[in-house]
């Protein structure tokens, strides 16, 4: 702990100082002294809060807080430099002349692209953006957003090796999340108005004379890390109360009959917000259920959870957020059904 | 939020994921194979934060006028970075226990199905078996391979109802997926024993007891238990 606290007044040392160039700023309280203030708050609470936590519930929540965090952000910090990549040393014309000029015909091959990123579905959400941010229009980088964490080859692995028994799960589940991704994307190129994108997930980064590329990679990876990792955070947050206020025993009883199994089922995987490499091992556990419940919660997970919402939201913008989840989630039910029809 | 502050935010987050890695302690969240992972991105993370004071510390003037304006209104979504950081460095969460393993009925390991039926146990008075390959054995061997050989299970106590477990948890990702491998115990010796204290348990299996109606947690007639320290890696595959 001392290398915290006297990182952090180093670094204020530093800074202060310093002439900000702006009036109304000085005198005034900034987010730097908030978090001096929140760390030695911290520090001197410190025994309080490990007792607050004792309970047994409360340490199993926060542990599994900790849990989705710390599994999640590797992927993130992977999407957010590919993201930074594509921004500095991309350029919009190449990406417009490796897809179809229609968006139509644009979508599928987006979402065949998502095999190309090995991940789970927070390394995702920046990429999509970025693509955005290059021109790609919404419709095709949404899509590569929704098949990117299903389709990728780890993920595909995870689910043969998990349904040994039923090996007609992978293509069920690969043919399931594509046709998510790519219903959706046909939705938003009829339906989608740009304006339900908050317009600072669009902003590029203000590129100057003489910014060099590798300082474009840098900031625009840096940027979407801090902005995304808020938000992945507070999913964490709500994964994790959820994990401890929903009677899973109860669900998996439920989720014996058929119709209800599969609601059931699909309202789980929103709200366990499982990475899409694990959701499979939990999904051939849950023997109890038949097989097309279990494949309605491979197909829902990886495009729709509480974790994807809180980063959807943060990067897109509430009001894209509530209408594109709750899409996606119907799409996704029905899809899974489809390819369950087909391949079960 | 300011430009600083979100460097050192990420600065302590990565730094905190780093900890993590080099302490053993993230075997309390995810599986070992993530460890090469979360090291490069503790790494990258104070990267990325160090590469931008230094930009800023060399031009001052021109990053305030670059990112000053936007970033005071952003939003405040980075102060949430924040609570994985208080998380690790003050709270340290400790592996599941007792309570995961007491909200769901499952037993875990009895569904993975091994197809190729079952090796021969090795020889020797006592077997020190995984309490995963326990379970399974009792569930799907119908050989009978276990009956009347004494077995070395390894694992902490739960008490659910009248009834006392020796269990683990299993994850296959993080500990968010945990699901738990249990074996009820007879006989005597754990009822002193704490809910949660890791014990080594030597004993014989009450032959067909890991039936459907007992939802296949298998009975164990406990000979010896002894408290063990809490293992490195607490979770089974």
């Amino acid at each position: 702990m001392p290398g915290i606290i006297s990182e952090v007044t180093i670094t204020s040392e530093i800074r202060d100082p310093r002439p900000r160039g702006r009036g109304p700023l000085r005198g005034k309280v900034t987010s730097l002294e908030v978090l001096c203030l929140l760390l030695v708050l911290a520090l001197v609470l410190q025994d309080w809060l490990i007792g607050v936590l004792d309970a047994p519930q409360l340490r199993t929540a926060s542990t599994v807080f900790v849990a989705v965090c710390v599994q999640a952000m590797p992927f993130l910090v992977f999407g957010v430099l590919i993201s930074g990549a594509i921004a500095a040393f991309v350029p919009a014309s190449a990406l417009r002349r490796l897809l179809p000029k229609k968006t139509a015909l644009a979508v599928p091959v987006a979402g065949l692209a998502g095999v190309a990123l090995p991940g789970c579905e927070c390394a995702s959400v920046p990429v999509a953006r970025r693509l955005m941010q290059q021109g790609v229009p919404p419709a095709v980088a949404l899509s590569f957003l929704l098949a990117a964490p299903a389709v990728n080859p780890i993920v595909l692995v995870a689910t043969a090796v998990a349904f040994r028994d039923a090996p007609m799960m992978v293509p069920a589940r690969f043919v399931g999340s594509l046709l998510t991704a790519m219903v959706m994307g046909w939705l938003w190129t009829r339906f989608g108005k740009a304006e339900w994108i908050a317009e600072r997930a669009l902003r590029k980064f203000e590129e100057k004379e003489g910014t060099s590329r590798w300082a474009v990679f840098t900031e625009t990876a840096r940027h979407d890390l801090v902005e995304a990792g808020g938000f992945l955070v507070l999913g964490g947050v709500f994964a994790a109360a959820f994990n401890v206020l929903v009677p899973t025993a109860w669900m998996e009883t439920l989720g014996a009959q058929i119709v209800l199994g599969v609601i059931v089922m699909a309202f789980l995987a929103v709200i366990l917000a499982l990475c899409s490499e694990a959701d499979a091992f939990v999904a051939v556990s849950m023997t109890a259920l038949p097989l097309l419940p279990r494949l309605v919660f491979l197909v829902v997970g990886p495009a729709v959870d509480v974790k994807l919402f809180a980063l959807q939201a943060g990067t897109f913008g509430k009001s894209f957020a509530l209408r594109f989840a709750p899409a996606t989630f119907v799409v996704a039910i029905a899809s899974a059904l489809a390819a369950g029809a087909v391949f079960l | 939020m300011r430009r600083e502050t979100q460097n050192i935010l990420l600065i302590l987050l990565g730094g905190a994921l780093l900890k993590l890695s080099f302490t053993d302690m993230y075997l309390r969240y995810v599986k070992a194979g993530l460890q090469p992972l979360l090291i490069a991105a503790g790494a990258v993370m104070i990267l990325l934060a160090g590469l931008a004071i230094v930009r800023d510390l060399r031009a001052p003037k021109e990053a305030e006028e670059a990112h000053g304006d936007h970033e005071h209104k952003s939003s405040r979504s980075p102060w949430m970075l924040l609570l994985p950081v208080l998380a690790v460095f003050l709270i340290a969460p400790p592996a599941l226990g007792a309570d995961t393993v007491n909200r769901s009925d499952r037993n875990a390991a009895q569904e993975s199905k091994s197809a190729n039926g079952f090796a021969a146990l090795p020889e020797g008075a006592v077997i020190p078996l995984s309490l995963g390959e326990f379970v399974t054995r009792t569930a799907w061997d119908d050989s009978g391979s276990l009956d009347d050989r004494v077995v070395k299970l390894t694992g902490f106590v739960v008490r659910k109802n009248d009834a006392t477990y020796v269990a683990r948890l299993a994850i296959s990702c993080c500990a968010a997926d945990a699901s738990p491998i249990k074996v009820r115990m007879t006989g005597t010796g754990f009822d002193s024993m704490p809910t949660d204290q890791w014990v080594e348990v030597t004993g014989k299996v009450v032959p067909g007891s890991a039936t459907k109606e007992t939802a296949y947690v298998p009975t164990f007639t406990v000979a010896e238990i002894a408290p063990v320290a809490t293992p490195v890696d607490t979770y089974e595959s």
